[in-house]
């Protein structure tokens, strides 16, 4: 493609920042549109589920400066693309036109609410962990929908601010994504911090209008002071109705990031990669594939070669004091094929390794850099601290 | 330009050490190192330093003047 002289990104996100700060870095020197619904502009969401929860000095330092960068900051959502005119409509009534527009809209936390149902609280945003956060403030109790990443995070901070804490999902803690093994392990790990963790057979109501508690499958409520729901998120493609974007699944893109849609990218949560681009064609919604994406994204918008895939398979979370860090591809299954350390006592480097393609490397409750990591997935080293 | 290094919100990630090695560095411990304390991000390190503040997971960078 020639080169644009109009870019538009849609969505503060990770993917969009990264993006706008790469097309910099490769030469453009063009209009460069940043439009999104945060006031605040961009900012550091991995936060938002931990230390955010406990204080409210947590919230400074996360707006990301990017004075450097020049860009046309349009504070109001994309309301309506249009790809033939080529051009972004925001809810203020702006109209701006692009010669390449990336779609960095992310995703939106799923509900459970019925209609008119008030009081759920999720996680997505900053103004929604300062809701969860004032509340907590005056609560007793708190429940969590959702046993994944996202959801003992949650649980995390608030058995850290003493709160009695209930977990409710159809699975065990992060089976889904980290399986069996290190899944019996956290169990085990919750348990002995107080920490209850209820698993059921079928999907869960919020009880109560404001909502004050969950209704299980067998019709038991139960009551707490707080409902938390992180029951996974949905690509933000609702804007996009109307154009073949709009797919409920997240919009389809190519090992270059680019859509079906000529001069439309896509790069992040709000993004499937296409079997052939990696991550087994699917929605893999987490922070180091949105960096990646919004690398590879902005060279192909500016029709450049670029090295990078637009996947990076570095996955971290905190439970309960214990950290996570995975590099290598998830879901995992099974026990590991190789340890070293002491599981128990939350410090060990386990490894995954696949007959047939890449190892997976998980470091848990030991502080190891990334890159550390990544070489132990890569070079297939037996795992031993390297000596000094 | 200048970065703040936020070392109590470290978490020894790495992600900057990939973005910016020679601003930044870990060690087997994760303990994190950075090369430019107290001085001006060389010209020519920049750019770099400044992916490496929007690669940090837990905001711990930030960019001082």
């Amino acid at each position: 493609m020639t080169r644009p002289r109009t870019v538009v990104i849609v969505g503060e996100s990770i993917a969009g920042l990264t993006a706008a700060r790469e097309l910099r870095a490769r030469g453009y020197d063009g209009p460069l549109t940043m439009m999104g619904r945060e006031p605040e502009g961009a900012y550091a969401r991995p936060p938002l589920s931990k230390e955010v929860l406990r204080s409210a000095v947590a919230e400074t330092g996360l707006v990301y400066a990017c004075a450097d960068l020049h860009l046309q900051h349009v504070r109001s959502p994309a309301v309506t693309l249009d790809t033939s005119a080529r051009t972004v409509t925001t809810e203020s009534g702006q109209v701006a036109p692009y010669d390449a527009l990336l779609v960095a809209t992310g995703a939106t936390a799923r509900r459970l609410a019925a209609p008119g149902q008030r009081g759920e609280l999720v996680l997505r945003t900053l103004a929604d962990a300062r809701a969860i956060r004032v509340r907590m403030d005056h609560a007793a109790s708190v429940i969590v929908v959702g046993a994944g990443f996202l959801g003992m995070e949650v649980a995390s901070a608030a058995a850290a601010r003493g709160l009695d804490v209930t977990v409710i999902d159809t699975d065990p803690p992060l089976r889904r994504l980290l399986g069996s093994y290190l899944s019996d392990r956290l169990a085990a790990h919750a348990a002995a911090r107080g920490v209850l963790t209820l698993r059921v057979p079928g999907a869960v109501g919020l009880a109560g209008n404001p909502v004050h508690g969950v209704t299980l499958p067998d019709g038991t409520t139960l009551a707490a002071d707080l409902v938390v729901t992180c029951a996974g998120d949905l690509p933000a493609v609702g804007w996009l109705s109307g154009t073949p974007l709009a797919d409920p699944a997240g919009i389809a893109i190519d090992e270059r990031c680019r859509t079906t849609v000529p001069a439309v990218f896509a790069a992040g949560d709000v993004a499937r990669l296409s079997p052939s681009a990696g991550c087994g064609g699917g929605r893999a919604p987490f922070w180091s594939h949105a960096v990646a994406q919004g690398k590879v994204a902005a060279a192909s918008m500016l029709g450049q070669e670029c090295p990078l895939r637009p996947t990076d398979d570095y996955f971290w979370t905190e439970i309960l004091g214990l950290s996570i860090k995975v590099a290598g591809p998830l879901p995992l299954t099974g026990d590991p094929t190789s340890a070293e350390g002491d599981i128990h006592a939350g410090d060990a480097i386990l490894r995954w390794d696949r007959p047939d393609g890449p190892t997976t490397v998980v470091a848990f409750g030991r502080k190891v850099p990334v890159g550390r990591l990544r070489a132990i997935a890569r070079t297939g080293d037996p795992i031993t601290k390297e000596k000094s | 330009m200048r970065i703040h290094v936020e070392y109590d919100r470290c978490e020894g990630h790495g992600l900057c050490a990939e973005q910016a090695p020679q601003l930044f560095s870990l060690d087997d411990a994760a303990e994190l190192t950075y090369h430019a304390e107290g001085s001006d991000v060389p010209a020519d390190q920049q750019a770099r330093g400044r992916a490496a503040i929007a690669s940090c997971p837990v905001a711990a960078l930030r960019e001082t003047s």
